[in-house]
């Protein structure tokens, strides 16, 4: 369940005809909505860019009068840094925890501002120069030798020659060495081709260019960046949701929403998914609401697990005893979001359960204390 | 005749140049002002020609309450700028407002703090349809950054808008009537010239109504003190970083020197200078700052500017440039400014640069010809009472009550930073039996200034000291060898009562605390404060008491999150838990904590195989300890204790059989015997006794068989073994005094049938001439071995 893909935070309304694709991108998603702001559009546009920086923002953080929703929960600051950047001439780097809805972002950024979100690269030990920058057809390329015609692009290439974002998931988890291709497409806004002769040869970024890559602060096993490459980049941490009662509330949704899909017909307790959710928050910030700080859980605790938690919650209850979960199914199930891998973290959590819990009223919580000795070992 | 009100947000450039412009125009009679009516007969004060930033100080006790409020006031104050222009254009000056001391002002500490709290849905709601980050980034868009024409007109419907929801409370009501009151009679007053109104913002719609509405007009009565009651206003020096949002609780705009740069020269030289002194800044502290970085900056700045609409980059324009440009990595909190409030623990180096020049360092300074505050006349009456004016050196007998008194005035004062009062010897841990201070007393030229500058945290000596006492508790942030200092100070001085806020700080740096070993030693000296000083006059007070709750409470998660396999025993947490122990046997039912709850942290501790060995030894002897603490003693409210640790023993029950002793080691020592069996690692041995012994010394000499099973389990080991847990285990008998050694050896001679007393056991070899004889061999071997290279440096 640690898919990176998977998109946070996310209400997707599948429009009409786009019902064969899981998941459309999200320039057919809200194809709509681009087309009434790209209408009602009367700011000066960046160069190649499909909508103004105005227009791009109230893509993102909504627009009632337009009917526009908001896609986006968090600071409006950073998707206007986020937009400025993108404008300049340096690229964006959304860096924070899992979890936190840096690919959604990113998604919708591209198809603002180009109007396609697919020239996208997935970083991953094995991503190579070819898949980023370009490669050959060699059954052309042994027949002709080096042309146009046998030259297959990359995402990288296509974006500069067309003058459109590229999307760059992930980016530490490539080699440094992988990585560093991307200087000179960053800070000259050229990508030499040295098979090729002539005009061929160099390929100048059109208007419109520039990447937006995205980079996990806590996964095992990720790169560094050279120094060389963070200058090139702008960095904007997306941090977990701030506000308690915008994640409660999401996380209720989308609970709900794949609860019904799973064929539950109890909808979840509220009070069941506060105390779940505070849980999440605190264990994720290192912090109780009285003030005491923790160590922080090694394993990620973002809203997308605390939604997948709700959803296993609401299954055990359901299932076992055809009812909404109770805090007994929040233990059970927090165990193996917790402790995925990592007996510390068990610790961690049979600690704040025993010591951390029992002070604050409420049912819920109650019970949830009393539940503590359902942590396995 | 006619009045104009301008309702404006303290502390706002674009407000002070609506006030200063209106003035300038109308030239009133009459300019009311919101601030303390006590101090109009002395307004003239405000204007000999101070340097900015001041306050006017409120001070105020009688029997029930104590307060210190203040007023703040810097350059680009619409205050201020009413009072000069108000001056200059020749009208008459008053504050309208109620004394700070008053009933409706009770529990504001800052006058001019910011009323938005009160109206926290109505805020949030236009910035969500503003699509900004907070109520500072809204105001600067509507307002500081947005065109001067119909400024008034906009902040008049922006407060309407605001205030229209929600009705106000009883204590605005209070006070609008009686600003209302002084508008009346200032109207009837001027006949036909011109009355102007600066109050704050969300006080405007209700004396507009009020002004409608024809009411006989008389000049109202300033409220005068209660009987019994003291108290007064005065002006006092202020600062920059007390004004900052970013550093206090109750405090207005944020960003004092960046707003007196705009107030100064206007936007793009503000923003200019913002980035100038935040790379200067960053360069000072061998930060890269490049040229290419500020360019960026500026790009980012200037298209964040248009995209939102200003003409000029405004503050978080430009804090958004510079924090794109130049951070190049992860943040671990969120960018200050994206949320009101204090800087938070763990921000990025370059932001907490960035918040500094924001913030300033600015300090004002009163004109020499300022009548003192009142602490001035307070030191000197409390030195001149004490006999402590002169230049003279005091050697101070602290049990004498008399010499008390003088010492705690002393430590008052340098409690406040004033020089020339140094104290050579003295009490310096709580713990230590000195019970005598020297002093020595010499005359400085700084005095006055530090007193004057001193006196902006109170009006007597006591409140002041206990003023600066918290604002040291605030500072300590999670240090708490800082807070024990402060607390210290704190019984040295005297102060005994202290404000809800300084308690919620000290908590705050209490639950914060990472480090075992010092919360142990503050817990041990607050302790002894709270069991029986009466020296210092601290038993049993509020503030020792929520200390040691918060510090047991603390404890006992840092113990359970400890890791780590054998090591030498770490004596200070070892300390901590026994600091525990006394907290929850000495003051644990007066204080209200939970014994079952420690009991069963404790169980976990000690059969978790990932903790120390030490550490499971002390918190099973904490257990055994604590057993006869049980709830049937009256100490718990939680219930049943026997069930919380008979889960304790179902939570941890594994391994080693340690996890099985709680109920059954009240009673008998026969469990007692089965842990320490079960427990018994050779090699670990005596770490874990260390931590055992430290904590259930007693319980371990007076169980039955306790002590044989441990002769039975050292005679079994290996002559390896036992080498290896030796110094352990010599550490862990430390923890007898002499004569309960002398116990121990007797029994065991007793065990093994032998004759003799324990004492000569103890004392090894008899024969003095033997043991030098020994020694004397030692010394030739090692010498030996050292002239061959055979050994190296050490011994």
């Amino acid at each position: 369940m640690t898919g990176r893909s998977r998109p946070a935070i996310e209400v997707v309304e599948v429009t009409e005809g786009a019902d064969q694709v899981q998941r459309p991108s999200a320039e057919v998603r809200y194809a709509d909505e681009l087309a009434r702001l790209r209408e009602a559009d009367t700011a000066a546009r960046p160069p190649g860019w499909a909508l103004s920086v105005q227009a791009a923002r109230r893509f993102v953080v909504g627009d009632e009068k337009l009917n526009v929703s908001r896609k986006f929960v968090g600071d409006p600051s950073l998707i206007d840094r986020a937009l400025i950047t993108l404008a300049t001439s340096r690229g964006l780097m959304l860096v924070g925890d899992p979890g936190t809805a840096k690919s959604l972002l990113s998604e919708l950024l591209a198809a603002a501002v180009s109007g396609d979100s697919t020239l996208t690269i997935q970083g991953g030990a094995a991503t190579t120069e070819d898949q980023i920058r370009y490669s050959w057809n060699y059954a052309l390329l042994v027949a002709d030798g080096p042309s146009t015609r046998s030259l297959v692009p990359a995402p990288l290439l296509r974006g500069m020659a067309e003058g459109r974002t590229v999307r760059f998931e992930e980016i530490t988890r490539c080699p440094l060495e992988v990585q560093d291709c991307l200087l000179s497409p960053l800070s000259d806004r050229v990508l030499a081709i040295p098979e090729l002769t002539g005009p061929e040869s160099m390929v100048f970024a059109r208007d419109g260019f520039n990447i937006i890559a995205t980079a996990n602060t806590r996964d095992r096993g990720v790169n560094d960046m050279s120094s060389a490459l963070k200058r090139r980049f702008n960095f904007e941490t997306v941090f977990p949701i701030a506000d308690f009662v915008t994640e409660l509330t999401l996380v209720a949704d989308e609970a709900a929403k794949l609860l019904r899909r799973s064929g539950v017909t109890a909808e979840p307790r509220r009070d069941v998914l506060e105390v779940l959710v505070t849980t999440f928050r605190e264990l994720r910030t290192g912090e109780t609401a009285r003030g005491d700080s923790m160590d922080r859980l090694s394993s990620v605790m973002s809203t997308a697990e605390a939604v997948s938690v709700a959803h296993a919650v609401g299954l055990r209850g359901w299932f076992l005893r055809g009812e909404a979960g109770n805090a007994e199914d929040v233990v059970a199930c927090l165990a193996g979001t917790a402790a995925k891998d990592n007996a510390e973290d068990l610790a961690k959590l049979r600690r704040y359960l025993a010591q951390q819990v029992s002070w604050r009223g409420g049912d819920q919580w109650r019970a949830l204390h009393e539940a503590r000795h359902l942590l396995p070992g | 005749m006619a009045v104009t009100f301008i309702g404006v947000r303290h502390h706002s450039p674009a407000c002070a140049r609506l006030v200063a412009a209106t003035i300038d125009e109308l030239r009133p009679a009459y300019v009311l002002i919101e601030g303390p009516a006590d101090l109009n007969d002395r307004i003239g004060e405000l204007l000999l020609g101070h340097e900015l930033p001041i306050a006017i100080f409120t001070s105020y006790r009688d029997e029930e309450r104590r307060l210190g409020s203040w007023a703040p006031m810097c350059a680009y104050s619409p205050e201020w700028v009413a009072l000069t222009h108000g001056q200059a254009a020749g009208a008459e000056l008053r504050f309208i407002d109620l004394p700070a001391w008053h009933p409706a002002l009770e529990g504001r500490s800052n006058r001019y703090a910011d009323a938005e709290l009160r109206y926290a849905d109505v805020m949030e709601r236009l910035c969500r349809s503003f699509d900004v980050d907070n109520v500072d980034v809204l105001w600067d868009h509507l307002f500081e950054f947005a065109p001067d024409d119909e400024l008034a007109e906009r902040l008049a419907t922006y407060f309407d808008l605001v205030r229209g929801e929600s009705a106000a409370g009883e204590s605005d009501t209070a006070r609008e009537a009686y600003m209302a009151s002084w508008v009346r009679a200032a109207t009837a007053a001027a006949g036909d010239r011109p009355v102007v109104v600066i109050t704050g913002g969300f006080h405007r719609p209700a004396l507009v109504a009020a002004n409608a509405v024809p009411l006989p007009s008389s000049w109202p009565e300033v409220p005068a003190l209660p009987e019994g009651a003291l108290g007064g206003s005065f002006l006092v020096p202020y600062s920059f970083r007390r004004l900052d949002a970013f550093d206090g609780y109750q405090s207005g705009m944020p960003s004092p020197a960046y707003y007196q740069e705009l107030w100064e020269s206007g936007p793009e030289r503000a923003a200019q200078h913002l980035v100038e002194s935040v790379a200067g800044r960053l360069r000072e502290r061998k930060q890269a700052v490049s040229t290419a970085d500020l360019i960026a900056a500026r790009a980012t700045a200037e298209g964040l500017a248009t995209v939102r609409g200003h003409r000029h980059p405004a503050r978080t324009d430009v804090l958004d440039g510079l924090a794109s440009a130049l951070v190049n990595e992860a943040l671990d909190v969120p960018l200050p400014w994206s949320s009101r409030g204090t800087l938070r623990a763990g921000s990025h180096p370059v932001v907490v640069e960035m918040v500094a020049a924001l913030s300033g360092t600015r300090v004002g300074r009163l004109h020499p010809g300022t009548p003192a505050p009142p602490l001035v006349h307070d030191l000197d009456v409390s030195l001149a009472r004490f006999g402590l004016d002169g230049e003279t050196d005091l050697d101070l007998d602290l049990t004498q009550r008399a010499e008390r008194d003088r010492s705690q005035v002393l430590h008052r004062v340098r409690v406040l930073g004033v020089p020339g009062f140094h104290r050579g010897s003295g009490p310096s841990t709580g713990l230590d039996p000195v019970l005598r201070e020297r002093w020595a007393l010499r005359p400085d030229p700084g005095r006055l200034t530090a007193v004057i500058e001193a006196g902006a945290y109170g009006a007597t000596l006591s409140d002041a000291c206990a003023a600066v006492l918290a604002e040291r508790a605030a500072a300590a942030g999670r240090d708490v060898d800082a807070l024990a200092a402060v607390l210290f100070d704190a019984a040295l001085a005297g102060i005994t009562d202290v404000s809800d806020q300084a308690l919620a700080d000290i908590d705050a740096t209490v639950a914060a605390a990472a480090d075992l070993g010092a919360l142990g030693r503050m817990l041990a000296v607050v302790l002894t404060m709270w069991r029986h000083d009466r020296i210092f006059g601290t038993a049993r007070t509020a503030t020792s008491g929520r200390v040691i709750v918060a510090a047991v409470r603390r404890i006992l998660w840092l113990a359970e999150g400890v890791r780590g396999g054998p090591a030498p025993a770490d004596l200070p947490r070892i300390a901590a838990l026994a600091a525990c122990r006394d907290g929850l046997r000495h003051a644990g039912g007066a204080l209200g904590l939970s014994v079952s709850d420690a009991l069963e942290v404790a169980g976990r501790v000690a059969a978790d195989s990932g903790a120390p060995p030490d550490l499971r030894g002390a918190a099973f002897g904490l257990q055994w300890a604590l057993a006869d603490l049980t709830p049937s003693s009256g100490t718990d409210a939680a219930g049943s204790g026997t069930d919380a640790v008979g889960s304790g023993n179902g939570a941890g029950g594994s391994g080693n059989g340690v996890g099985g002793l709680g109920a059954d080691v009240r009673g008998s020592g026969v469990d007692a015997l089965r842990v320490v069996r079960g427990a018994f690692v050779p090699q670990s041995a005596g770490d874990w006794l260390a931590g055992l012994f430290a904590l259930a010394r007693e319980e371990v000499l007076h169980a039955e068989g306790v002590v044989g099973l441990l002769d039975e389990l050292l005679s079994a080991m290996s002559a390896e073994d036992f080498l290896v847990a030796l110094p352990g285990l010599r550490q862990a008998f430390e923890f007898f005094p002499p004569r309960e050694r002398e116990t121990i050896a007797g029994r065991l001679l007793a065990r093994r049938g032998l004759g003799g007393t324990g004492r000569s056991l103890l004392r090894g070899v008899t024969e003095p001439e033997v043991v030098a004889a020994g020694m004397r061999l030692d010394e030739q071997v090692e010498a030996l071995l050292l002239r061959e290279g055979l050994v190296g440096g050490r011994d």
